[in-house]
């Protein structure tokens, strides 16, 4: 599903961000990246939706070679791959049912297509009676979570969560990383960018650890270590 | 057609949505507007008052005044085959006294003289009205070489230096005017490219969602091009409707303090319609798409 082969990447002449990353993720995994701040997690991401691209080596997401990929390529590879963020990047003049649509639009969806979509994400996420609420009339929770279902509806096999319950307490962040678990269990491959602890050990699931660029431990069933 | 379709929905969608940045962005578009157009409106009431005084200056040729008619009119039909000829009025010797009367019919000291005299002391003349004024000494010129026994009197000095005065003076105005003009125009230019810069930064964050969720470019690039034609189109209608009523008022006072003269700023922006807002319209449009392209593809960048 994601091979990723000697990968390295440094912003000017500051050290490397990315040193040397050999990572296979197989189909239908639920992997955590883990590590501090600057240990490379959020350039990884990025890189795997061609934000950034690798300075050496190579970047696979199951069809895509993304170290080839070209400028006008890169909006149908974002399109097969979910991504949600800490921050939910929500557009605030749009009602959450209608977030959830524009990703449709703007990939030139059928108005029949929306209007099957949209509305069964938002019934998995639990959003179906919020669906006319704008962003800043939900709770955060319930932001990340209509963030989550613009994420699903174009039904990736890869969905990125990059430090998804950073603004999160810690009943919402245990909802989203149950939301996200269900999500895996229809067969989608969940990278999951954290360094909460203890969502990392509830989870019990493979664990990517990285320091300072690197990968300093993979682990199946991990702990986070750091 | 159904991309277009949400293009132009996603586009009326943010104007409404943002509806207080739309009008900051049209309210600023109007004010560049409004400027440009009253500038311009100065320079065609000064262009026309200039042409008007240019058309009120003629040049006399005085006849003997035992000249027989017929030679006269022969000497008009020769001078009006000059290309620099645009008129000319023959006045009698008749004529010449009745307009002199009519001009000093309230000055009872001159008409005593005239009637003391005894006889019309007038001589007919050839009142010839230049077909470019700029080019005035010119004809002055035919006219001094002009071989004919009939003329009494050429001296066209005082024309001459007056002529030479008035092209100098229209020349300044001119010069001054479209530098004044230019400099504003490019202020209100830069003033509409700022605004829409800083509209689109307001949807910076709009922008990078947009291509996070994997939009095309043109999702991402067009909705603000309909945007900037819609603003464009709204400012021009705004201003033709303040505009017009602005010249009907202003149009009486002009004619007062323009009186016996030819100035109607009202029917020049009715005749130049389409070259004066359409032209307008296409640059201010130009601008504001260039500007719109511009500020999206700073945060656009993959």
């Amino acid at each position: 599903m994601i091979t990723i082969k000697n990968a390295s990447k440094a912003y000017g002449k500051q050290a490397k961000v990315l040193d040397d990353i050999n990572l296979s993720i197989d189909p239908g995994e639920f992997v955590s990246i883990v590590g501090q701040s600057g240990a490379g997690k959020t350039t990884l991401v990025k890189i795997l939706i061609g934000e950034e691209r690798v300075d050496s080596g190579q970047v696979i997401a199951g069809d895509w070679d993304i170290t080839k990929i070209s400028r006008r390529e890169i909006p149908y590879l974002r399109r097969q791959i979910g991504v949600i963020f800490q921050d939910f990047k929500l557009l605030p003049k749009k009602t959450l049912a209608e977030n959830v649509a524009f990703a449709l639009e703007v990939s030139g969806g059928t108005p029949a297509k929306i209007n099957k979509i949209v509305p069964s994400v938002m019934k998995i996420v639990g959003l179906d009676d919020k669906k006319g609420r704008y962003p800043n009339e939900v709770s955060g929770g319930e932001k990340q979570r209509a963030a989550i279902a613009r994420a699903l509806v174009h039904q990736p096999k890869i969905l990125l969560a990059d430090e998804p319950t950073g603004n999160l307490d810690a009943i919402n962040a245990n909802e989203i990383i149950d939301l996200l678990l269900r999500i895996n269990k229809f067969g989608t491959t969940v990278i999951l960018v954290t360094h909460n602890k203890e969502i990392v050990n509830y989870l019990n699931r493979r664990v990517v650890t990285m320091e300072h660029g690197r990968i300093i431990s993979d682990q199946e069933k991990g702990k986070y270590l750091l | 057609m159904l991309s277009l379709f949400r293009i132009i929905k996603f586009s009326f969608q943010d104007i409404a949505r943002n509806v207080w940045l739309s009008i900051a962005t049209i309210t600023i578009l109007l004010l560049a507007l409004f400027s440009i157009n009253t500038l311009m409106t100065v320079r065609v009431i000064s262009d026309s008052a200039s042409k008007a005084v240019q058309e009120k200056i003629d040049i006399s040729l005085y006849i003997k005044p035992e000249t027989p008619e017929a030679d006269i009119m022969a000497l008009k039909s020769k001078i009006e085959s000059s290309p620099r000829v645009k008129n000319i009025v023959y006045i009698s010797k008749e004529s010449a006294l009745a307009n002199f009367r009519d001009k000093y019919k309230n000055n009872q000291e001159v008409l005593a003289a005239l009637k003391e005299l005894g006889r019309n002391p007038l001589s007919p003349s050839l009142t010839i009205i230049p077909s470019n004024f700029s080019e005035s000494n010119l004809l002055i010129n035919e006219l001094k070489m002009l071989d004919s026994q009939i003329i009494e009197s050429r001296d066209f000095a005082d024309n001459a230096i007056i002529l030479n005065k008035i092209n100098s003076i229209t020349d300044r105005v001119n010069e001054v005017g479209l530098f004044i003009i230019a400099i504003f125009i490019l202020t209100s230019l830069l003033v509409v490219y700022n605004t829409v810069r800083v509209a689109i930064y307001t949807h910076r964050q709009e922008i990078e969602i947009m291509r996070l969720v994997g939009a095309s470019y043109s999702f991402i690039y067009l909705p603000y091009v309909v945007s900037a034609f819609v603003y464009t189109l709204l400012s021009i209608m705004i201003i033709i409707a303040i505009f017009y009523p602005f010249l009907t008022l202003l149009q009486p006072y002009l004619e007062v303090f323009f009186m016996g003269y030819n100035v109607n700023i009202l029917s020049y922006f009715i005749s130049n319609f389409w070259q004066v807002f359409g032209l307008q319209f296409l640059v201010i449009l130009a601008i504001n798409i260039f500007a719109s392209l511009f500020a999206v593809r700073r945060y656009a960048k993959v």
